[in-house]
């Protein structure tokens, strides 16, 4: 099966500024690909091209199996929550989405029954007939939401939906982008500062620095591939703290084992692991404490997360 | 895209409005239930009424001069309405730009040409309206006259011409402005520019030139032209020359509006790609 | 009377004989055409639209060319200003070719915008290269009455009403929107 989102090669420039340069990448029915980069990575840019707003500098694209040369059918095909989605303050909630769903060729009551469907699954149904100007930020991004569905898009495109909202509001949102994509069987595309968001939601993740890709691939895939430094913080029984110290800093791929004030508590920095599996610092260092009998109370590893390989990739480049 | 999902939207796409409908209804609902068409209505109403009860209750005016002012108020609803039509026309884009409104109707499968024109239509109902008002007045000043017939039909041909002039103008404006506040400035900045030719001192606006520049400029040319009929008791085919200008200026723009609207209806203004 | 005198006496008659058969020519060329109105007079009111009919004959033996029919009108009181152009807009008529014994109508339309007591009359000219008189018909008397173009007593209900009409509707609007 084609996928759902094909970039090949993608370039998008404003005058002498590439903005997005040799964007390639795939995204399947039912995936939720995250994608992440700092301000100005070319997101939005890229996210603008995809949805036919602007048209690419170079390459070509196909979104629901449709090149981009038919923007007015991808258009059919997709739905948009853009980053900066204002709304008519004098519509009500139910009069905008069955605006929308009349642009997307509904005629008038399939409008008004799609529209009172979606007001529902947003949870917004008790205030359809207020004026959007009486919504707060969480439920313009619901309604926002409901919008990106009116036409059923097999694809669908979520700019910073989470932006500005509080964490019950990230929640909510997250939530329906899940049932999007697994209920509706929708590839979904969202692009996001919020790296947890991506880590909890998504199964795959794209980062993109000063327009380019740096890395590509699961959250695991991507976290390995950045190499990002990594540190562990243990704790052991108080009177064998010196023991594990120095059992410790005989372990290969072991940096500087510090102790950091608490009473049984160690932090150890690990080498980055070259060609070995990312797992062998750390298994070693457990291994040797066990092994001397030392009693391991607790043990959190750091410097694993998609928010270092995410630094370690957008500051390096 | 398998056929069967080409044949399903062939078939919605048949049952649907087209989409410069849907865009002229929701214009139209955003312009008069919104509330903003409401008010200028009333606000227009009070200048016809302020004007009609001044020449209504001066007893010293002449035949002529109650034609003139018969002529006088459908000038002014004419030039209001015009006005009206030109700002609702210089927002449509713009306006939609900095509200953040324009993305999502633009990520539509509606056509930018259709939106264009859906926008102009949308603006046009100020007129409409505008006329509308502007009837019982020209009825109760000119049944004395006997012209209120032809202050009504002048009225229409001459204020419809010169608002699809307007309508257009101000889309394209609105369209290549960088900011609504650059678009609404500029439309107006056009109009007082077209209006000022009847500012001039009589004997300028006679000879080849001052005659050249009010048929060129079909504000001028379309006042000229209901004037005549209506002061000074021309027939209809007698100045139809003086009718070129609004006729052309305003069959241009609006085949230029959605044709441009195509090209360069996008999140940003300005001329640049 | 000498060979002298008598030279001039001849020649002053002969320049008289002259000039009375120029001017018999000249007045014979005006009098080639009569002008004639469908009426003496007519009333009207103030701002009433009327017509008449002038009949223009060629009682010359040759076919009269570029005829030019003028129609003029005159306040027969000093206090009240006339402009032709404001009765009628179409004041002027060129003629086409009117043969000998032949005879055009023309018909004028008027309207009376000022009221008081009028003369109409029809001026026919030939277009020529030597100026000749015009030949006028007989005027129509026109009296025209004065009437009240303006009712102001029905101003107020329509100014206050129309505006008072459109706030309460845009209030009904809003208020419905609000609920």
């Amino acid at each position: 099966m084609k996928p759902a989102i094909e970039a090949e090669g993608i370039g998008k420039d404003y005058g002498s500024l590439a903005a997005v340069r040799d964007l390639s990448f795939a995204v399947d029915a039912g995936e939720v690909l995250g994608v992440l980069g700092p301000n100005g990575a070319g997101k939005t840019t890229a996210i603008r091209v995809l949805t036919t707003i602007l048209s690419p500098s170079r390459g070509r694209f196909a979104v629901a199996g449709i090149p981009s040369t038919r923007s007015r059918e991808i258009r059919r095909r997709i739905g948009v929550l853009p980053e900066s989605s204002g709304y008519p303050e004098r519509q009500t909630g139910e009069e905008y989405l069955t605006y929308h769903a009349r642009l997307h060729g509904h005629t008038r009551r399939s409008a008004r029954a799609v529209a009172s469907g979606l007001l529902d699954e947003v949870g917004l149904l008790p205030r359809r007939g207020s004026v959007i100007a009486s919504y707060s930020r969480g439920m313009r991004q619901r309604l926002g939401i409901a919008r990106t569905l009116v036409n059923d898009p097999g694809v669908v495109f979520l700019d910073e939906p989470t932006l500005g909202l509080d964490p019950a509001g990230q929640r909510q949102v997250l939530a329906h982008v899940r049932t999007i994509a697994r209920e509706r069987g929708a590839a979904v595309l969202l692009s996001t500062h919020l790296l947890t968001e991506v880590e909890e939601n998504c199964s795959r993740v794209l980062i993109l620095n000063r327009g380019r890709v740096v890395a590509e691939g699961t959250v695991s895939e991507v976290v390995r591939r950045a190499a990002a430094p990594r540190s562990g913080r243990l704790q052991v029984a108080p009177e064998q703290t010196d023991r594990a110290a120095a059992a410790l800093a005989g372990v290969p791929d072991v940096g500087r084992v510090t102790r950091d004030g608490r009473p049984g508590c160690l932090s150890i920095a690990f080498a980055s692991p070259g060609t070995r599996s990312e797992d062998a610092p750390l298994n070693a260092a457990v291994r040797t404490l066990l092994e001397a009998g030392i009693v391991l109370i607790s043990f959190e590893l750091e410097g694993a997360r998609l928010s270092d390989a995410f630094l370690a990739m957008t500051e390096a480049a | 895209m398998t056929t069967v999902e080409q044949t399903a939207d062939r078939a919605a796409e048949s049952k649907a409005a087209p989409g410069w409908t849907v865009v002229v209804e929701q214009e139209l609902r955003d312009l008069w239930l919104g509330g903003r068409g409401l008010l200028l209505s009333v606000a227009f109403s009070l200048l016809l009424s302020i004007i009609a009860y001044l020449v209504a209750t001066n007893t010293a005016l002449n035949f002529l001069e109650h034609r003139e002012s018969v002529n006088l108020v459908l000038q002014v609803a004419i030039a209001v309405g015009g006005l009206l039509t030109l700002l609702a026309a210089a927002d449509a884009v713009s306006g939609e730009r900095e509200r953040g409104t324009l993305e999502s109707v633009l990520l539509s499968p509606v056509t930018r040409s259709q939106i264009a024109a859906g926008k102009v239509l949308a603006a046009l109902s100020l007129w409409v309206a505008s006329f509308a008002i502007t009837v019982p007045y020209a009825w109760f000043l000119g049944r004395g006259v006997g012209i209120v017939g032809d202050a009504l039909v002048t009225g229409v041909v001459v204020g419809t011409l010169l608002a699809v002039f307007l309508a257009s103008l101000g889309l394209i404006v609105s369209l290549f402005a960088g900011s609504n506040r650059v678009s609404l400035s500029l439309s107006l900045f056009v109009l007082l520019a077209l209006f000022a030719p009847t500012q001039l001192p009589s004997n300028a606006q006679q000879g080849w030139a001052g005659e050249l520049l009010l048929r060129v400029n079909p504000l001028t040319a379309g006042e000229h032209y209901v004037g005549k009929i209506l002061v000074s008791g021309h027939a209809w085919s007698q100045d139809l020359s003086w009718l070129a200008s609004p006729l052309a200026a305003a069959a241009l723009l609006a085949t230029a509006a959605p044709i441009l609207g195509a090209r360069f209806m996008r999140l940003r203004g300005g001329v640049a790609t | 009377m000498n060979r002298r005198q008598r030279l001039v006496a001849v020649l002053s008659a002969l320049s008289a004989a002259a000039a009375l058969a120029a001017s018999l020519a000249g007045s014979a060329g005006a009098s080639r055409f009569s002008v004639s109105m469908s009426r003496a007079q007519t009333t009207t009111h103030l701002g009433d639209r009327f017509t008449f009919r002038s009949t223009v004959v060629n009682h010359g033996r040759t076919a009269a060319r570029g005829l030019i029919a003028h129609l003029n009108v005159v306040g027969l009181e000093p206090s009240v200003y006339v402009d032709p152009e404001d009765w009628s807009s179409h004041r002027t008529s060129y003629l086409k070719a009117l043969p000998p014994g032949r005879s055009a109508t023309i018909t004028w339309r008027l309207q009376a915008v000022s009221a008081g007591t009028f003369d109409v009359y029809v001026a026919v000219l030939p277009h020529s290269a030597i100026a000749r008189p015009p030949t006028t018909g007989p005027a129509v008397r026109v009296a025209v009455a004065d009437r009240r173009t303006l009712n102001s007593g029905g101003i107020l209900p329509l100014a206050l009403g129309v505006p008072a009409l459109l706030g309460l509707f845009a209030l009904a609007v809003r208020l419905r929107r609000s609920r």
